[in-house]
């Protein structure tokens, strides 16, 4: 049918340009749901855009698992890469930093900043490490609940998020109906199923067999390397997507070193996923990794009774994006959630996207996901 | 407005008539939300529109009207019985796959089905397949065959004995004739050029 619709022309685009991480530091205790408690937390967070006098433009976004606070601009000259969501935040883009005050802040968890395994606890002058308390993604939430009573924002205009960050989404829709405007969750679920509780626990015991690991008490400057580095690996791959990859690498080799013995790098791909690999090693920590990917495993928005039962609370309007090529959080677990919201006679809608990036499509600049942020978070 | 435009819009004041305030509706094969926005507006419905095309999606994103993008079988299985007041095929019936499953589970998750289509007994077309030998190509059908969606047209008369063979009620029902605006109360099969159903179980 020729009933297509013109889209808006979409406004000159600007950067954030150069952007500063703040802390916000709690001196109360904090409880986890687990029962567990830590004495203090910081969260490391950076805003872009303007609150206004309101204070009703902010919305916040959650990162994925391996993801951070940093997700537009650059923090000086040097630095290379942009923030994660970059394309995403900025004047005249989706986020649209003319308009909004931008939040984001490294998890509770996290090891970007915030109090997380590898954090010094004040009271023992040591690190954490698993004597850190079980975490679950409602306490993340609640620890954001913080950083947004101190910044005095009521009610944020929007959350959202993709992966680990489209569950906090549908977290905070759960926990705060009053203070979450809308919310976008993108290739995300109500809880894992088998096999991403699966690919997982294959990533902790690689880690947790590493002898570097010491049950947990390794040294910042001695970390299980070979456990984290596989783990990455195999993580990544669920990432992807088959048609991905084969376009990316395909069968292509490396020149191969004859002197070396035969397992070595053969194959592009075995040399894109080893650097993955190595480079995470760097920037990421093995405890958070556990207990993140365990926060992951444990959140189940069907318990304790059903997931209608759970979603009930939601009086947002919300909106739930799923990638076709998505075999770790596949479109079917993304539906279920707008179906259960329907059934509730909630504002809910879906939309599933044809790109061929596999679950990391959400970082994809692609104009359909571009107009389809754009629209729900201006509608 | 394009004529196209006027004629897709020209059930909207019928089917609203059968709404009621505050009715919870859900439209298969929605499009761009436009009759969900124009029932929102004039009878403050709980509208959920559902369509298998992104860009549809898209505008319905747009038009604040709460829309599923996938198939129209699997979304209602989730539905419990009598969830909704109305359930609405406007012109998506003849594209369904299993038209006689799906109505039937329609009529399971809405209390009321509403279905509106265009006539194929309408005697413009029987006279120009008589004459041509050929599929109609108007402002109706606007393209030919081979650019269109698969599609399974049918005839007053046929729906009728449908509804007859599968005890479905024929609350109402509203041929227009060939201008798709005036209600045809003559020999509709061969008549109207568009009619609108409200059935029941």
């Amino acid at each position: 049918m020729n009933d297509s619709e013109q889209s808006p022309q979409i406004s000159e685009e600007g950067e954030v340009g150069f952007v500063e991480y703040q802390d916000y530091v709690s001196r109360k205790p904090f409880h986890f749901e687990s029962g567990g408690s830590i004495p203090e937390l910081s969260l490391r967070y950076e805003t872009y855009g303007r609150l206004n006098v309101a204070k009703d433009n902010a919305i916040l976004i959650c990162h994925a698992l391996t993801g951070d606070h940093h997700c537009a601009g650059v923090h000086n000259v040097d630095e290379k890469k942009l923030g994660w969501w970059n394309f995403m935040v900025g004047p005249g883009k989706p986020i649209d930093t003319s308009k909004y005050f931008v939040i984001c802040s490294n998890v509770l968890g996290g090891c970007q900043g915030s109090t997380g395994p590898g954090s010094i606890n004040p009271e023992t002058g040591k690190r954490y490490n698993l004597d850190f308390p079980k975490l679950t993604l409602r306490d993340m939430v609640k620890a954001q609940v913080l950083l947004l009573d101190y910044l005095g924002i009521d009610c944020l205009h929007a959350v959202l998020g993709g992966s680990m960050g489209g569950m906090q989404t549908l977290q905070w829709a759960i926990e705060c109906p009053d203070r979450v405007g809308r919310y976008i969750a993108l290739a995300c679920c109500a809880r894992h199923n088998a096999q991403a509780i699966a690919f997982n626990d294959t990533g902790r015991q690689a880690i947790i067999s590493d002898p570097a690991w010491e049950q947990g008490d390794y040294e910042p400057d001695e970390p299980p390397a070979e456990g984290l580095s596989v783990a990455r690996m195999m993580a990544h791959i669920t990432y992807l997507s088959d048609a991905g990859m084969e376009a990316k690498f395909g069968r292509r080799r490396r020149v191969v070193d004859e002197s070396k013995e035969h397992f070595d790098v053969e194959f592009e791909v075995e040399s894109y996923l080893r650097y993955q690999g190595q480079s995470f090693v760097s920037r990421f920590d093995a405890n958070t990794y556990l207990y993140l990917t365990k926060a992951l495993d444990r959140f189940d928005l069907h318990g304790p009774n059903s997931l209608d039962e759970t979603l009930s609370v939601v009086t947002s309007p919300g909106l739930v994006v799923g990638f076709t090529s998505d075999w770790l959080y596949p479109p079917q677990g993304n539906r279920e959630v707008v179906e259960s919201l329907l059934r509730l006679g909630k504002d809910a809608t879906y939309a599933e996207l044809a790109l061929d990036a596999g679950h990391d499509s959400f970082l994809l600049r692609d104009k359909k996901l571009y107009e389809l942020i754009d629209r729900f978070l201006n509608r | 407005m394009n004529p196209n435009t006027k004629k897709r819009q020209v059930d909207f004041q019928v089917i609203a008539q059968w709404v009621n305030e505050g009715d919870r509706v859900l439209d298969l094969g929605c499009g761009r939300g436009v009759l969900l926005e124009y029932l929102k507006q004039k009878k403050s419905i709980y509208a959920v529109g559902v369509d298998i095309d992104f860009d549809r999606i898209l505008s319905c994103v747009k038009r604040g009207v709460s829309a599923y993008h996938g198939d129209v079988k699997n979304l209602l299985s989730t539905f419990g019985d009598n969830s909704f007041d109305r359930v609405i095929f406007s012109r998506s019936v003849e594209l369904l796959d299993e038209p006689d499953v799906i109505l039937a589970d329609a009529l399971r998750v809405g209390k009321r089905v509403t279905v509106g289509f265009v006539n194929h007994g309408y005697w413009k077309n029987r006279l120009s397949f008589l004459t041509t030998g050929a599929g109609t190509v108007n402002e109706v059908y606007p393209k030919p065959w081979y650019e269109t969606l698969r599609s399974n047209p049918f005839s007053l008369s046929e729906f009728e004995a449908f509804c007859e063979a599968r005890s479905i009620r024929i609350e109402h029902k509203v041929p227009l004739g060939g201008n798709w605006r005036d209600e045809c109360k003559l020999l509709p099969n061969l008549l109207a050029g568009y009619a609108i159903y409200d059935l029941a179980k």
